[in-house]
């Protein structure tokens, strides 16, 4: 029972919540467009969980990745600001993310620092160089490039509900090209599966002489420049950037990490299963939101479920009823 | 005929002769036994065989050349390959990743060629005869005895560097089940008729009668003998491997007034692993406990400690039912002193006092809640005295001491709290044998003042040589207690054994 309730909860927790919002909200839960609006709602979260999930296949994470996304954003608006162009600008904040992973990667693999300790430390560098380049102001309005804007706002047709067009929006197509990008790296690449014995075992790891503080050091770059990368698609989606956007993303890009290692079977984070995560948490955002759920009061639902989930697949794992099993 | 020679290696490790001009030749297609008791120095001489230390002293050659390096990779190229009792695996990965570990992945356009990797997997497995194990299967699902022969097939898969021909087996079978180190008997009987030779470093007499070719026993890091298994049979062995004088080492035992009334009584316990278990124990009393690795020898401790949740019969206490929490157990009367003293008994970055006083906090606080560094040090002090712990004062941080220092930092916490039963897991192992003395003067003169001690050891000459009875444990249950007056080591081995019915993984 025990077990059953470890290997497949987290799936029947996932069903049963879809489940009860298809039942609560009838006419409006489960259409295509709310789905889509799901999607475009948790295109960001699902860049920055996608990568976070490639450095918690070692045992790490990342905590500056909230205000890496800001920075990033502020970044590239400061250059529009500075008549970049699109690409450039773009660009160079995409490499201000690379610099800042690789900066992770090697306070925490070549100096040894815990990562917690050390991403803690970048999360307010980070921060407060967004500050500092924006001036703490938001940077919107016609200092961003309209074709910059449009893009989150556009995306390819696939079929008409009632008159009116459904988008499949680019913001949601860019999230599905990250996710498979980073599956390939981890699922078929040596270089995932290496990371993958770290996690498992660093000890073994190094004994059999894969290169573990070079493999750490790159793979918080993908975590950099993943984070980098959804603050320039948040920016693109509400057309400006302030230093503090970001910020939400962390917490909840390291929840659906943790959500979708309850339904591995080895409790290992796997970027499918850190999808399912990302989409259970943006259910339930959207479940909650059209019954009116305070948000207050959404949040703490939320916590409670996540801790719900997580603390049922640690039953039989952890120490407290190792004697039962 | 290839062929590893060792000639006249010493090794010294601060005041320590680990090694004292130990020779030995091992020969392609044969299985060498190394055998010896704790500190007799095999694990030094292994680890100059894995090029990880350089011998002071003497040389390693192959066919005549040479090994002067002290570097994992010319081991590796010589053809050299360890398997060491704690295994590294990695539990999420396949099989077949796992025994790619040293190895690069087959890659096919830059990703991972699943199929060719299985299939390198499930070949060199079937060289073992190990077609049974499913190369997709993730390393969760295997015991610990397939993880072994996972990781011995794993040398198999050909990549750059010299084929292997000699394995370095360092106690295998610790940890495995009597079906588990069937298979891998298979499996080295299945390596030797291919031409590997193996090096299977064990103290335990009836795996090497059966299996080896010759056996070769080192004492004290000296080499005492090298012989034909055909010329030699388990009682020359042992006398070889235990040829010390061991009768000063250990004091005369005290007399115990059998008429006076148990200090501890165990009833039908079972606390999983331990199945069942029948003792009682007298005040003054020493009792030995022995059996196998995964026998229950330290689980049987940890029960009655509390640190392992009871599941069935009683443990009375001056015949009152003892409560079954760590904490209410030592303030009932129990001491324990852990086998890992590093990771399961000190904080070894506080000092000396902090970790006496840590179970007795409490105690020593004024009005039970406000710390009283005075009091703490005062408690260390005595303690300190009473064990003869050797340090600058009780401030010192136990990672500045040695094994045998530490040892007692965690037997003066033990008595600290005037225990009625002392619980002692391995307690001397590591220690050398100085501090092992007065351990066991310590063990002695607390049970002359009417202090019970239980003591879990894989060291025989220690068993026999302080405790009064035997218990002896066989897959989880309390087999038989014994009197130790006239038993050898060879008596106690032979009853570990004796009726042992089938394993059942701990």
């Amino acid at each position: 029972m025990i077990f059953f309730i470890q290997r497949f909860g987290g799936l029947i927790g996932m069903v049963a919540v879809i489940a009860f919002f298809a039942i609560s909200l009838p006419d409006t839960f489960l259409t295509v467009r709310n789905w889509l609006n799901i999607a475009q709602q948790i295109s960001m979260l699902t860049v920055v969980a996608a990568t976070m999930t490639v450095v918690m296949v070692m045992g790490d994470f990342d905590l500056s990745v909230g205000s890496m996304a800001s920075l990033a954003g502020v970044v590239a608006a400061s250059l529009f600001l500075q008549d970049w162009s699109i690409a450039g600008a773009l660009a160079m904040a995409l490499m201000v993310g690379l610099a800042g992973g690789l900066f992770n990667g090697f306070i925490v693999s070549v100096l040894g620092v815990l990562p917690f300790v050390a991403t803690l430390a970048t999360l307010t560098i980070f921060s407060g160089l967004a500050f500092f380049i924006s001036d703490g102001r938001t940077i919107f309005g016609r200092d961003i490039p309209e074709a910059f804007g449009n893009f989150a706002r556009s995306g390819p047709e696939i079929g008409t509900v009632a008159e009116r067009a459904l988008v499949l929006p680019n913001l949601v197509i860019v999230a599905f090209v990250v996710v498979f990008a980073v599956w390939v790296v981890l699922e078929q690449t040596s270089y995932g599966r290496r990371l993958y014995a770290i996690g498992g075992n660093r000890e073994a790891s190094k004994l059999a002489g894969i290169k573990v503080v070079q493999l750490r050091l790159t793979a918080f770059a993908f975590t950099g420049v993943g984070a980098a990368f959804a603050g320039l698609m948040y920016a693109s989606r509400v057309a400006s950037a302030n230093p503090t956007q970001g910020d939400g993303l962390m917490l909840t890009a390291i929840a659906a990490v943790f959500l979708g290692m309850t339904l591995t079977r080895d409790g290992q984070p796997r970027v499918l299963a850190t999808l399912a995560g990302v989409v259970v948490l943006g259910v339930l955002d959207n479940g909650l939101t059209q019954m009116r759920v305070d948000s207050y009061v959404r949040e703490i639902l939320v916590g409670a479920i996540i801790l719900a989930a997580v603390g049922l697949s640690a039953i039989g794992k952890g120490s407290l009823l190792r004697g039962l099993r | 005929m290839k062929k590893l020679v060792v000639q006249k290696v010493s090794r010294r490790y601060g005041t320590v002769q680990a090694l004292d001009g130990v020779s030995l030749t091992i020969e392609a297609g044969q299985v060498h036994a190394l055998m010896g008791e704790n500190g007799a120095g095999k694990s030094t001489l292994i680890r100059l065989l894995a090029g990880l230390e350089r011998p002071d002293d003497g040389s390693i050659g192959l066919n005549g050349d040479t090994l002067l390096e002290a570097d994992p990779a010319v081991m590796r190229q010589a053809g050299l390959r360890f398997i060491h009792q704690e295994l590294h695996s990695i539990p999420g990965l396949s099989i077949a990743e796992n025994m790619h570990l040293d190895h690069p992945y087959p890659t096919r356009l830059g990703l991972v060629d699943w199929k060719a990797l299985s299939h390198a997997a499930s070949q060199a497995l079937e060289r073992l005869d190990l077609a049974h194990l499913n190369p997709r299967a993730t390393m969760t699902d295997l015991g610990l005895g397939d993880q072994m022969l996972v990781r011995i097939a794993a040398t198999l898969i050909s990549s750059e560097g010299a084929e292997p021909w000699l394995y370095v087996m360092d106690e295998p079978t610790a940890a495995l089940t009597a079906q588990e180190a069937d298979r891998l008997f298979a499996v080295i009987h299945e390596l030797t008729k291919q031409g590997a030779g193996v090096l299977y470093v064990s103290h335990r007499m009836p795996e090497v009668m059966r299996m080896a070719d010759c056996v070769t026993v080192l004492r004290d890091g000296h080499h005492i003998s090298s012989r034909n298994l055909s010329d030699t049979n388990a009682r020359t062995v042992i006398e070889d491997m235990t040829g010390r004088d061991l009768r000063h080492l250990f004091p005369p035992k005290s007399a115990i007034d059998p008429a006076a009334p148990a200090v501890l009584k165990v009833r039908d316990l079972e606390a999983r692993p331990i199945r069942r278990a029948n003792v009682d124990l007298q005040a003054g009393e020493i009792l030995g406990v022995a059996g196998l690795a995964g026998s229950g020898r330290g689980e049987l401790l940890r029960a009655l400690i509390g640190a392992i949740p009871v599941q069935g019969g009683q443990i009375l206490l001056d015949d009152k039912p003892a409560e079954n929490t760590v904490a209410e157990s030592w303030a009932n009367g129990f001491a324990y002193v852990p086998r890992e003293r590093r990771t399961e008994g000190l904080m070894l970055r506080r000092s000396i006092s902090e970790n006496i006083a840590l179970p007795h906090l409490t105690d020593l606080a004024r009005a039970s809640i406000f710390l009283d560094q005075n009091r703490q040090r005062g408690l260390a002090d005595k303690m300190g005295k009473d064990v003869l712990i050797k340090a600058t004062s009780v401030k010192q941080q136990c990672n500045e001491l040695s094994g045998g220092n530490q040892q007692k930092v965690l037997f003066g916490r033990a008595l600290a709290g005037q225990p009625k039963v002392l619980l002692l897991d391995e307690p001397t192992r590591g220690v050398d044998i100085g501090a092992k003395f007065e351990l066991y003067r310590l063990i002695k003169e607390m049970s002359d003042n009417g202090l019970a001690v239980i003591i879990a050891s894989s060291d025989l000459p220690e068993l026999l040589g302080l405790s009064h009875r035997i218990a002896i444990m066989r897959d989880g249950e309390l087999a038989e207690i014994t009197e130790t007056d006239g038993l050898t080591e060879a008596d106690l081995l032979a009853r570990f054994y004796h009726q042992s019915a089938p394993q059942v993984a701990a």
